[in-house]
């Protein structure tokens, strides 16, 4: 009887424990996915909380404005923006920092006179939410415009709408639409190009095999479609990996990647900072830096906390795509401005300075310089004639002249820069480091280029 | 297929990885058996402990502090835990003592993510200063925090057996797992001992979530979803009541979820592998039962 007792309370205590070893799985799998997402998104860009332009803020926010001191008072154009804000991924600093500028614009006569009235949104990955926040802006709020877009799906959710309604985006792209379709244009490189940017410069630099590894999320295989395609143009084999994430075996996942590339050749990642430092820093603790020729990293890695963790031993070992100018060191009055505003206008921006706000800057340079070629009214058409109309424009933080035009696909960013971590910060690598245009090796590039042709460098 | 060479290197992460999935199971078939409580907040509170840890050592103060107030957090929380809802569940069946500790884990869960938001691309982590120095054993290599990680679960799983054989404790704790009711009418502190047992519970979360934070993530899903995984899969495996079997099958799910790494096609599985061996276990641990009461019957 007692035996029998035991027996069935030890039977419930075990359908207990197989139950919640499901619900528990279920729960890793579910948060893992969502980090996951955030591995194909924030392989776009990162944000850094340490950088520093090292400018004084010599320059005034007053110079983002045709009137400096004097706040517009016209009728508000109104533009919106949707980001991806959920736990483990947080891209709002983009549409903060695009805020920011519009209100520098705003304090300092605004455009033509009138104020830009932003609605920044942000979304969970929700497609119906999305949806839902894309009629909600047209409909509702009554943008004109949207400037300072960037999720992980909005571009595949929402292409076909902004379409419908005539509405040209300029963002910050993540998913593949945001670079395919006729009515985006992203400042940004994005995942796929970064990698190309990472992989390219291995190769010059010697690498005799590539061992790519990124997050196990939906758009992989489009993503190292780009690497796959450099090395092979190049005679270099290639191999490539997954990773479920979070990462829990980074000390086998860093052994794996050594151990494909070999001695001479690369490791190149493309995670977000978290998920690449774990395996950077398990390298490092298994001594392992040293195993292969070099390592390198798509843009997320470019934060300086991420240089600050990995310490001196990278330095020179870890390459990383920069998709925009490095700040570090840099005094250009666009890097001051950019400063100042953050500083004056971006308490919102938690991130602070790094890519992600560097982003938002841009957009919001390159939107205010359309909105003042408006002479009429402010209308979904004028608003997105104008921006289709950028041509060749300097942003000052962009490797060439942006343009958006008028072309079935968009890719405006395909030139980037390379840098290295030196004592907690990243540098432009002294080795073919500056400004680099992307391989047209990558087919994707070849077909924008042939439709589009060769921006001009200006970084 | 990987050739044996390029297995080796995975024998020693997953070993390491093994020692504190043991000592985690250990920690929670000792609760188990004292209360009857599957302790799913196990990895929470560590978690929380180490992220507390990461926090203290931040802020300027020294590593080893970290450390030991992380350990002391799992311990007092387990505790406080213990003494007030324990007593209150004691009554119930094992589902709602154990849903109740996931309640735990969830709140824990919450409070991570609200007071170390992952915003900003930045990213926590903790090193130890073992993490810089080691030894090769032919061409692999072997930091002293693996070694250190490994003995732990060697050390507390023998010493757990130790002090429940030899110790007066020890001796409560086994009678309580038998009958609890006659061992309180034997006059055996059955509150002290059930105490015992949550504090040692949670000492032993606070050193996993430590241990783990550096040699797999600061992270909190990771932290709190995948060590409960994986050691109460070596619990379930020991029945929740054999320590040294528990043992066993903490450094096999270590070791086969590492070894898995270097297969390609099935590499993006390997976090199914603690489910996997839980469930392989228990059907032919039930079927053998089966066989045998068939046998007493027949």
């Amino acid at each position: 009887m007692n035996r029998s007792v035991h027996w069935r309370s030890r039977t419930t205590a075990a359908a207990v424990a197989v139950v919640s070893l499901g619900v528990l799985a279920a729960c890793s799998s579910g948060s893992s996915s969502g980090t996951g997402a955030a591995a194909t998104g924030a392989a776009s860009s990162a944000s850094s909380g340490a950088t520093s332009t090292g400018s004084a803020s010599t320059v005034s926010t007053s110079s983002c404005g045709t009137k400096p001191g004097v706040a517009a008072t016209g009728t508000p154009i109104n533009l919106g923006a949707i980001n991806t804000k959920q736990p483990g991924t947080d891209f709002s600093d983009i549409e903060n920092m695009t805020g920011a500028y519009f209100a520098c614009v705003n304090a300092n006569g605004g455009i033509n006179g009138h104020p830009v009235k932003f609605f920044p949104e942000t979304e969970q990955t929700n497609p119906s939410q999305i949806a839902s926040l894309a009629k909600q802006l047209v409909t509702s709020d009554h943008v004109v415009g949207i400037a300072g877009s960037s999720s992980i799906i909005e571009c595949s959710v929402d292409s076909a709408y902004w379409k419908s309604v005539g509405i040209d985006v300029l963002g910050a792209g993540i998913d593949p639409e945001c670079w395919s379709t006729p009515n985006t244009a992203s400042v940004n490189m994005g995942p796929r190009y970064s990698s190309d940017g990472a992989v390219q410069y291995v190769i010059a630099n010697g690498a005799t095999k590539i061992a790519f590894d990124q997050s196990n999320v939906p758009g992989t295989t489009y993503i190292a479609g780009g690497p796959n395609a450099l090395a092979k143009a190049k005679g270099v084999p290639i191999q490539d990996f997954t990773e479920n994430v979070p990462i829990t075996s980074a000390n086998a996942i860093a052994t794996k990647l050594v151990t494909a590339a070999g001695p001479s050749g690369a490791v190149v990642l493309n995670f977000t900072p978290p998920e690449a430092l774990l395996i950077l820093q398990a390298a490092q603790k298994l001594n392992l830096e040293d195993r292969v020729k070099s390592w390198a990293c798509s843009t997320p890695c470019n934060t300086d906390f991420l240089a600050t963790s990995l310490g001196p031993k990278w330095n020179d070992k870890l390459f990383v795509n920069a998709e925009l100018t490095p700040l570090d060191g840099n005094t250009s009055s666009t890097a001051e401005l950019y400063d100042a505003i953050l500083k004056q206008y971006g308490s919102d921006v938690s991130g602070g300075v790094g890519s992600f706000s560097e982003m938002g800057f841009v957009i919001g340079e390159i939107a205010t310089h359309a909105l003042e070629t408006i002479k009429g009214a402010y209308t979904i058409a004028s608003v997105s004639a104008a921006f289709k109309a950028v041509t060749s424009y300097n942003t000052g933080l962009l490797c060439q002249a942006f343009t958006y035009g008028n072309y079935s696909e968009h890719i405006p960013n395909n030139m980037d820069y390379t840098v290295t971590p030196d004592n907690g910060k990243f540098v432009e690598a002294s080795t073919g480091g500056g400004c680099t245009l992307i391989s047209a090796n990558d087919p994707q590039i070849a077909a924008y280029r042939a439709i589009a042709g060769t921006a001009p460098a200006v970084g | 297929m990987p050739s044996w060479a390029e297995f080796q290197p995975y024998i020693v992460t997953g070993l390491a990885l093994g020692g504190l999935y043991a000592l985690s199971g250990v920690g929670l078939v000792v609760l188990y058996r004292a209360t009857g409580v599957l302790n799913l907040a196990f990895g929470a509170v560590g978690a929380m402990g180490a992220f507390i840890a990461y926090s203290i050592i931040q802020a300027g103060n020294p590593g080893w502090l970290g450390w030991i107030t992380c350990i002391l957090f799992g311990g007092v929380v387990t505790l406080g835990y213990g003494l007030v809802f324990g007593p209150a569940l004691a009554g119930r069946g094992p589902l709602v003592q154990s849903v109740s500790t996931l309640g735990l884990a969830l709140v824990l869960f919450g409070a991570i993510d609200l007071a170390w938001p992952t915003t900003g691309g930045q990213s926590p982590s903790i090193s130890f200063p073992t993490d810089n120095g080691g030894f090769s054993v032919g061409q692999l290599q072997v930091n002293w925090t693996q070694v250190i990680a490994l003995a732990l679960g060697i050390v507390i799983t023998a010493g757990t057996g130790a002090f429940l054989r030899y110790t007066k404790l020890g001796t409560a704790m086994r009678a309580m797992a038998n009958d609890r009711e006659i061992t309180a009418t034997l006059g055996v502190p059955v509150r002290r001992v059930e105490a015992a047992a949550w504090l040692g519970c949670g000492l032993l979360s606070g050193i996993a979530g430590i241990m783990l934070a550096d040699l797999s993530a600061l992270d909190d899903t990771t932290l709190v979803f995948t060590v409960v995984i994986s050691s109460l899969a070596a619990a379930l495996i020991g029945r929740l009541r054999s320590i040294p079997v528990t043992f066993v099958a903490a450094l096999v799910i270590g070791l086969v979820h590492d070894l898995i790494t270097p297969i390609n096609s099935i590499a993006n599985y390997q976090d199914m592998t603690p489910f996997v061996l839980a469930a392989v276990a228990l059907l032919v641990m039930s079927r053998g039962q089966v066989m045998t009461r068939s046998r007493e019957e027949g």
